[in-house]
């Protein structure tokens, strides 16, 4: 560099040689002088961030972990960055010749670095600040703090913790000045010029850049919240400026829609925003579905039918049960839980991830017809007002940090929900290779485990085939524990009764009443003991098959079906009768036994002759009181209930009714049967 | 049997000695507790077979839902993934509506049969109750005629009421009888009855999770899925949320 100075005058001076020799020399040393401060005070800048990180925070107990975090930010990663830099930095001085250049490459170098680690330092500055506020305000914590600090950094003075947080932001923004100093003393003409001038405007950018990243950062955090405000609060807030900035902004939407102002088309925007709202709804849908998916799994876990071991203790069935109380304690609870940590968890945080941009982009949207509006009046008038101007920019900024941010946004949660579901499918295979596994055990220990599925479930098939039939057959034994008895014979007009239903009806319908009946219902039947009756219907007409319809034969009506059973009709051994000769003197007192025309159905009973009876016509019979009778018909060929029809020591004949004990007592002298 | 109040006409001797009556009790006690059992056992059978369903339906929904969603046909990546789960999803359906139909074959139908036995047997049981307490009548009525003074009618009325306890004592027997007897053996059926239910039930398990093991296995390999721990996988999440985060659109809560 001092060779160019040689050769032509200084264009500064333009003075004779030898004062620019001396002007070069000053220059000369002024960019060392320059240069030795940047690398100087690099130094001691590195050397300052390390007590920071390490002897300052280190001592600082009295604060939790997560406000050291926001605290000292990414101090380490600065560090880093910087203590490398110094070291390049610090080899350039064995070079003295090309140390400018070198510098200006270094720091093109450093450029993207820089940036990318300050300006999160700077993003996160304010909530630092911040927090010392809010130590300022507890005086004990605030001394002990100032002891700490004194005792490493004496010169941080009584600002304390502000005063070392403040230094990185102050050298990002010292570099593009150190850099100009160099500038200002290198010569243009110099090689190292142009590398030197990039260099400054590039650290120059850099702030410019980081200065964009915060306010982007600011205005993101503005809006992206879902703010909950109560009714109260959201009508305070209605003032003449909200007011009047909603309504101008509808004006403006309607003017679009009526077609009167041009809508702004970015299609690059609705591309990413329509992207963004296909992904929303995608983890929107799976999430509801996993929450199914799991209230599902939960009902299943609640049923344990395990628990009822019908008194089988092993085989089979004890299998079973232990196989189903390992799965049903171990196996899909664990798998339960894995889902719930592995796939619903994540699908939550993912869930809440879309509110953010979600807000900004409707926000995007009311900012955007503001800013249509202003072009329009920028566009008449020329100019606007700086408050307007701010708008603008507002809607600028936020427009280009979506466009920024929502490609890299979507393809994370893309990226997010395709590894979510790929847990989900592994979490399934795992489950199914531990179920398997354990079913695959019980298996081995089952009587029939060697027979192939087809050929074990054509075996269960025909074994339950069999089983089957023997099922019936107990049902059928203890169906066949008889109605008791009847120990009294029929009535005879309840005999006629019984004929008439057996032919109307059938013998399989016929029931009688094992217990007086009455109930409160209309329809329901008051019968006696012993009445029988024949079925119409096993069932109400509600379909409650504990009322069964039945027909008396005089009367129909409902009793419980529990009072009845079946009527087993047995069928009459009787031996048809000549014709009866009526005797003379009894006539008109008792009506001879007349032979009947079609065989009745009663039923045998024993019974005992109460009185003496002396037989008057081969049709009777003579009886000795005590003396034990089958009565074979309560009623003579005419269906007369006075005269009975006996076996009495082997011989067959009629006997006056009255006679017989056990017998129903007979009709009253003198009473008719209806005809 | 001992809770019929106190009536005249209970006979002065006990007809059925203390033993039967016991062994009768305990026998058709456990025969209602399997009865009980039974029941339950079917309906929860049934409850969880249908839990069962509603689980796998419920999967299934997971893979349509994201088939109809546009980015499938914006992104072919995306739409493969989705096809193949939705397949998987499927077929797994298929394979548990017939892991439930075998099951309601061969375990619910049979829990039911031998449930409907019960009626029948509960029936006899009322039956020989009720002979019971006609025995038990008639019995009273012979000892009523028994202590009284032996004139004519009397021993009339003492032999006919004999001659109609006879039939009446032997229908209880009879009843008893068959009872005591058809009741343990019914109960021991239990144990042949149920055999083949119980290992159906094991088998159609290890026949559907083979299923779902080779599906869902072929599918994580598809999938491109490396085994991954369980830290691990909270790790990814973990990662993928604070890369979220970093962004600035996203607000940090």
């Amino acid at each position: 560099m001092a060779d160019h100075g040689a050769d032509e005058p200084s264009s500064r001076t333009g003075s004779p040689d030898g004062k620019s020799q001396v002007s070069e020399d000053r220059w000369l040393l002024h960019q060392r002088l320059a240069i030795r401060e940047l690398i100087d005070t690099e130094a001691s800048y590195v050397h300052m961030l390390q007590l920071c990180a390490s002897d300052i925070r280190s001592r600082l107990h009295q604060l939790s972990q997560g406000d050291l975090d926001v605290l000292f930010s990414n101090t380490d990663d600065i560090i880093k960055v910087n203590s490398r830099l110094l070291q390049d930095l610090q080899e350039t001085d064995s070079r003295e010749e090309e140390q400018v250049q070198l510098i200006g490459n270094l720091f093109l170098e450093f450029q993207e670095e820089l940036e990318r680690v300050y300006k999160v330092y700077c993003a996160n500055y304010d909530k630092a600040l911040l927090l010392v506020e809010s130590y300022r305000r507890e005086p004990e914590l605030q001394q002990e703090i100032r002891g700490i600090i004194e005792a490493v950094v004496p010169q941080a003075g009584p600002s304390g913790l502000s005063f070392l947080l403040v230094i990185p932001l102050q050298r990002i923004t010292k570099y593009s000045l150190l850099l100009q100093k160099i500038l200002e003393n290198t010569l243009p003409d110099a090689s190292a010029y142009p590398v030197l001038q990039r260099a400054t405007s590039a650290l120059q950018d850099v702030n410019i850049n980081i200065n964009e990243y915060k306010r982007r950062k600011e205005l993101a955090s503005k809006y992206n919240k879902v703010e909950q405000l109560t009714l109260r609060e959201r009508l305070a807030r209605i003032n003449a400026h909200t007011l009047s900035k909603k309504t101008t902004r509808l004006s403006q939407l309607l003017k679009q829609e009526a077609g009167l102002v041009p809508r702004t088309e970015d299609k690059e925007f609705d591309d990413l925003e329509e992207r963004f709202h296909w992904v929303s709804l995608c983890v929107t849908e799976l999430k509801n579905n996993v929450a199914t998916y799991l209230d599902n799994l939960e009902a299943f876990l609640r049923f344990r039918p395990q628990e009822y071991d019908l008194d089988i203790p092993e085989g089979p069935a004890g299998q079973y049960r232990s196989l189903a109380r390992d799965l049903q304690l171990r196996a899909f609870p664990e798998f339960k839980q894995r889902l719930e940590g592995l796939v619903w968890r994540p699908l939550c945080s993912l869930a809440k991830a879309l509110d953010g941009p979600q807000n900004l982009i409707k926000k995007r949207l009311d900012k955007l017809l503001d800013f249509e509006r202003l072009e329009e009046k920028l566009l008449e008038a020329g100019s606007v007002t700086s408050e307007e101007e701010e708008a603008r920019h507002t809607y600028q900024a936020l427009n280009s940090l979506l466009v920024a941010e929502l490609p890299q946004f979507n393809k994370l949660v893309g990226q997010w929900l395709g590894q979510i579901l790929c847990t989900f499918v592994a979490l399934q295979r795992d489950l199914a290779k531990q179920v398997l596994q354990r079913a695959e055990n019980s298996l081995a220990q089952l009587p029939h485990h060697q027979l192939s599925e087809p050929a074990f479930r054509k075996l269960v098939e025909d074994v339950l085939g069999q089983t089957s039939h023997q099922l019936c057959s107990f049902q059928e034994n203890f169906e066949k524990v008889l109605p008791p008895l009847a120990i009294q014979p029929l009535l005879p007009g309840a005999e006629r009764q019984v004929q008439a239903l057996l032919s109307r009806y059938g013998p399989g319908k016929l029931y009688q009443v094992t217990g007086n009946t009455s109930g409160p219902r209309t329809l329901d039947l008051t019968l006696p003991r012993g009445q029988i009756v024949a079925l119409l219907q096993n069932k109400d007409t509600k379909g409650n098959s504990s009322r069964w319809l039945v027909d008396t034969g005089g009367q129909r009506g409902y009793v419980p079906a529990g009072k009845l059973e079946l009527y087993h009709v047995i069928p009459s051994e009787e031996k048809l009768r000549e014709q009866a000769q009526p005797h003379e003197d009894f006539r008109h007192l008792t009506p001879e036994p007349t032979l009947a025309p079609i065989p009745s159905v009663p039923t045998r009973t024993q019974v005992v002759a109460a009185y003496p009876f002396v037989a008057r016509s081969s049709h009777e019979v003579s009886l000795q009181a005590g003396q034990p009778v089958t009565v074979l018909e309560a009623q003579d060929k005419e269906g007369n209930p006075e005269w009975s029809l006996v076996e009495a020591d082997g011989q067959q004949g009629y006997v006056p009714s009255s006679f017989l004990a056990g017998a129903l007592s007979p009709a009253p002298w003198g009473w008719n049967l209806p005809s | 049997m001992s809770w019929i109040p106190f009536k005249i006409g209970q006979p002065k001797k006990q007809i059925v000695p203390k033993t039967v009556e016991r062994d009768f009790e305990r026998e058709y006690g456990k025969l209602q507790q399997l009865e009980e059992q039974t029941r339950r056992l079917q309906k929860d059978m049934k409850k969880s077979a249908d839990a069962d369903l509603a689980m796998s339906k419920s999967a299934v929904k997971v893979s349509l839902d994201l088939l109809s969603n546009p980015l499938c046909e914006q992104d072919q990546d995306f739409l493969n993934m989705v096809t193949a789960l939705d397949t998987a999803m499927k077929r797994m359906d298929a394979f548990n509506q017939e892991k439930v139909n075998q099951i309601q074959k061969t375990v619910i139908e049979p829990l039911k049969k031998f449930g409907s036995v019960f009626p029948s047997l509960n029936m006899a049981v009322k039956r020989r109750e009720q002979a019971l307490q006609d025995y038990r009548r008639l019995q009273a009525k012979v000892e009523k005629y028994e202590e009284k003074e032996k004139t004519a009618p009397v021993l009339a009325k003492l032999h006919q009421a004999r001659e109609e306890l006879r039939p009446v004592r032997e229908d209880f027997e009879a009843k008893n009888k068959q009872l005591l007897d058809e009741m343990p053996r019914f109960y021991n059926s239990r144990l042949d009855y149920f055999q083949p239910s119980f290992e159906s039930l094991i088998r159609a398990q290890v026949v559907y999770y083979s299923e779902m093991h080779k599906i869902f296995g072929d599918l994580s390999q598809q999938l491109d899925q490396p085994g991954h721990s369980d830290e691990q996988r909270e790790r990814e999440n973990e990662a993928k949320l604070s890369e979220l985060r970093a962004l600035s659109i996203v607000a940090d809560d």
